[in-house]
């Protein structure tokens, strides 16, 4: 589904990723992590196109991300995206910041897009708050909505950037919830987080970066039972001591 | 003091300043404040596209226009219309616009260099993350402008904008060195007809500073109105 081949980018002349490789098949959910500035973040806002990348290749359903000709747009709206700090649209509804991407981009109707909005919702716990502000919502609630955007596009891949990462604690399991029964469904899922309790419950894989490279890639059991790499024991001895 | 003061001419005169004057200034305001944020929405949409064939003439344009004295403007604007105007319809002779829309071009054009500088602060102040969701999404260049980062900016410049419109209602008495009928030109006419100067210039003085003094507290009004939840 996605394919990431020998990926290279630099800003000027620092080099924020080298020669990335991986992949994630259809229905597969994959973690990455790794510690912070290690390029997890650009690395997934490569797959769809949101930063640019000078080497190497990245395919999306067989689409070419880098290419001249492809429709990045139409690309991007057959893959969701979760953001660090959710980005709902603050002058818009709950419903509206469902609602305009399906009807504008999709070209759906209003009626269908509100029904399909409103089901997402519902699926995300958050019914009753469709004629909410975003800033009236919590963050954990509104990255669920942020969440339920993303679906409601009918996407046939999930990235997530650290999605719980800007949440209060006491927040990020309802979050996480929404991803596990996502991660269950048999969603296409790329997650950069730290949570490793969610990546031992659902990832088929775990993709470890360090300084823009890509150091393990690794079926979820064995990673967390015998990392091969210095820097990821050490990482996991870190994150997983409390 | 005020003995040989008549302030019976601005009873006798008052239709003739209000409904002849102030509607012309009030329609000149109105219609040069709508093409100024329009213009000057583009043109800042050029100053930050990043793309120096845009952004060069964009920028250009903008700083001319703040270094150029607004009087010099309409002035300039009034004889040169009607040559632009020959010029683009390839006619025999200028084109004779009259003074009314000679003046409307020439705000429209100067106020959008501010409405430019103003939008410009308002876009930049747009979260990048906001541009990038609306990618993410599938959205366009010009539907993430038109849905998501121009409402935004728009919204939390309205204050600001408003304000401009005030600047633009004071400044377009200086349509007088046309000699067109605005509300001041109404006041002057009447005051050098009757030899009433000082009470015409008072009152008009006056006129302005409630205008202006109410518009400004309603502007903080809505500010409050059309603020987004946060």
């Amino acid at each position: 589904m996605i394919t990431l081949s020998h990926v290279s980018k630099w800003y000027q002349s620092f080099q924020v990723l080298k020669d990335c490789s991986a992949e994630v098949a259809k229905g597969e959910v994959v973690v990455v992590c790794g510690p912070s500035g290690s390029g997890k973040s650009t690395l997934i806002k490569c797959v769809n196109g949101l930063e640019p990348f000078q080497e190497g290749s990245i395919t999306v359903a067989g689409v070419g991300v880098g290419d001249r000709k492809t429709d990045l747009p139409k690309l991007r709206a057959r893959i969701g995206m979760v953001f660090q700090h959710f980005e709902l649209f603050p002058h818009l509804t709950v419903m509206r910041n469902l609602v305009l991407a399906q009807v504008k981009v999709l070209g759906r109707g209003s009626r269908e897009s509100e029904e399909r909005g409103m089901k997402l919702l519902d699926r995300v716990g958050l019914r009753e708050h469709a004629g909410k502000y975003p800033g009236q919502l919590s963050g954990g609630q509104q990255q669920r909505v942020a969440i339920a955007r993303a679906l409601a596009m009918d996407p046939i891949a999930m990235l997530f950037d650290e999605p719980t990462s800007a949440l209060d604690p006491e927040m990020i399991n309802e979050v996480l919830d929404v991803m596990v029964a996502l991660a269950r469904d048999g969603m296409t899922m790329m997650v950069v987080t730290h949570e490793m309790g969610f990546a031992r419950k659902v990832a088929h894989r775990v993709v470890f970066m360090d300084e823009g490279r890509i150091v393990e890639d690794a079926p979820t059991a064995d990673f967390f039972q015998k990392p091969r790499s210095d820097r990821a024991q050490i990482f996991l001895s870190k994150i997983l001591q409390h | 003091m005020f003995a040989n003061f008549d302030f019976e001419v601005i009873l006798r005169s008052l239709p003739y300043l209000f409904y002849d004057g102030m509607t012309f200034t009030l329609t000149l305001t109105a219609l040069a404040t709508l093409g100024g944020i329009v213009l000057g929405t583009l043109l800042a949409l050029m100053r930050l596209s990043g793309l120096p064939p845009l952004s060069l003439p964009a920028a250009g344009y903008v700083n001319l226009m703040r270094s150029v004295p607004l009087v010099l403007m309409i002035f300039w604007f009034y004889f040169l219309v009607p040559y632009i105007g020959q010029w683009v319809t390839g006619a025999a002779r200028p084109i004779q616009v009259g003074a009314f829309v000679s003046s409307l071009v020439t705000f429209t054009l100067f106020e959008a260099a501010y409405f430019c500088e103003i939008m410009r602060a308002g876009i930049q102040s747009i979260p990048r993350g906001q541009v990038a969701a609306a990618q993410a999404l599938g959205m366009n260049y010009v539907q993430t402008m038109g849905y998501i980062v121009l409402p935004q900016a728009f919204r939390n410049m309205l204050p600001v904008l408003l304000t401009q419109t005030i600047i633009l209602f004071q400044d377009t008495s200086l349509v007088y060195v046309l000699s067109i009928t605005d509300f001041l030109g109404a006041a002057s006419k009447v005051a050098q007809r009757d030899g009433r100067l000082v009470e015409m210039y008072l009152f008009a003085a006056l006129v302005y500073f409630i205008i202006s003094f109410f518009a400004s507290l309603l502007v903080r009004r809505l500010q409050s109105r059309v603020a987004i939840i946060r």
